[in-house]
């Protein structure tokens, strides 16, 4: 199997951000799944960043979502976000994402796709997809996921997994 | 997005432009593939397709909603002769993932889901009206090529 899990990051306490160090640069892809709760103890959502080698500059992205009332496309021109519910929200909920880097070590520019799910017993809901790119040339060897607001709560959950390529020896490619 | 399982099948780097790239011989080993891409195109902002063991018939039905930063957009094509994954945006850096779902049953029409993200984010649901278990899948564009150095790496999924 190439899908091979690098770590998983659970938070005991309340933290600033969660980071991912010394990935290793033998895989093709990346895939992270996240679980995230905000501290902030209103109701909603905070948004999260995604900041691979801890970078703040050259991030851009796309997103479009729908809440269940409205669908909506809204572009972000310094970061890419996904979602994480916030504290006063219904207990025991996290937001949900999947984030997938193609090619994180190649020397080009590196898209980076997030999809993201929120759901409050339906009074509140959050569903976005998002084209996020980050125009570096570095291979990514950090990733760290910060919230725009306050604190991840105890108990959100990352896991970053790698995926390699390869050929199975039947398969023809032309 | 439940965990999967990515076994590798086949991929190559673009040395030069082409305007499809086919894999055959894909065994019925797996209950879905995932392919991903990412690269640019030569020109045109072409759009991606795929077209399965080499049917050119109107069997090729799909919907899919994009956002342009601006607003939403839906819509749905019928009686296709290739099924749509996305666009391939010339000069930007693209990438379109897609899953077909259960390739190797003999007792339903396959479905496609895929993202792509290039100068728009754009989700796609697809569906080859046809019972036949994929065993060989072309990837082409309308206009223009693939650049060189585009990647395209196809996986088996367990089921």
């Amino acid at each position: 199997m190439t899908m091979t899990l690098i770590q998983t990051k659970t938070l005991a306490s309340q933290a600033a951000s969660i980071e991912f160090t010394s990935i290793p640069q033998d895989g093709t892809d990346l895939l992270v799944l996240t679980a995230l709760r905000n501290s902030t103890p209103s109701t909603g959502w905070a948004d999260a960043l995604v900041r691979p080698n801890g970078a703040t500059t050259n991030l851009t992205s796309i997103a479009l979502y729908g809440t269940g009332s409205t669908a909506g496309s809204l572009p972000n021109s310094t970061d890419i976000y996904h979602q994480a519910v916030n504290g006063g929200s219904t207990s025991n909920t996290f937001s949900n994402s999947t984030i997938y880097i193609t090619n994180y070590t190649a020397s080009n520019a590196k898209s980076i796709t997030v999809d993201t799910v929120t759901e409050q017993n339906t009074t509140l809901a959050l569903a976005a997809i998002t084209r996020g790119l980050w125009n570096n040339t570095a291979a990514i060897t950090s990733l760290t996921i910060v919230p725009t607001a306050n604190n991840f709560e105890g108990g959100s959950t990352i896991s970053l997994y790698k995926i390699t390529k390869g050929t199975d020896g039947i398969v023809v490619v032309s | 997005m439940p965990t999967q399982t990515y076994i590798p099948l086949a991929n190559i780097t673009l040395s030069s432009a082409v305007g499809n790239v086919t894999f055959s011989s894909i065994p019925a080993t797996y209950r879905d593939l995932v392919l991903v891409m990412n690269g640019t195109s030569s020109s045109g902002n072409p759009f991606a397709f795929l077209r399965f063991n080499g049917d050119s018939g109107s069997n090729y039905n799909y919907a899919f909603m994009y956002g342009d930063s601006a607003s939403a957009v839906s819509s749905t094509f019928s009686s296709q002769t290739t099924g749509f994954i996305g666009n391939i945006d010339t000069g930007l850096r693209n990438n379109v993932i897609a899953q077909i779902m259960d390739y190797s049953a003999t007792d339903r029409h396959k479905t496609t889901l895929a993202r792509s993200d290039a100068g728009l984010v754009i989700a796609t649901s697809g569906r080859w009206a046809n019972t036949s278990a994929v065993t060989s899948m072309s990837v082409n564009v309308n206009t223009g090529s693939f650049s060189a150095g585009f990647t395209f790496a196809l996986y088996g999924i367990v089921s």
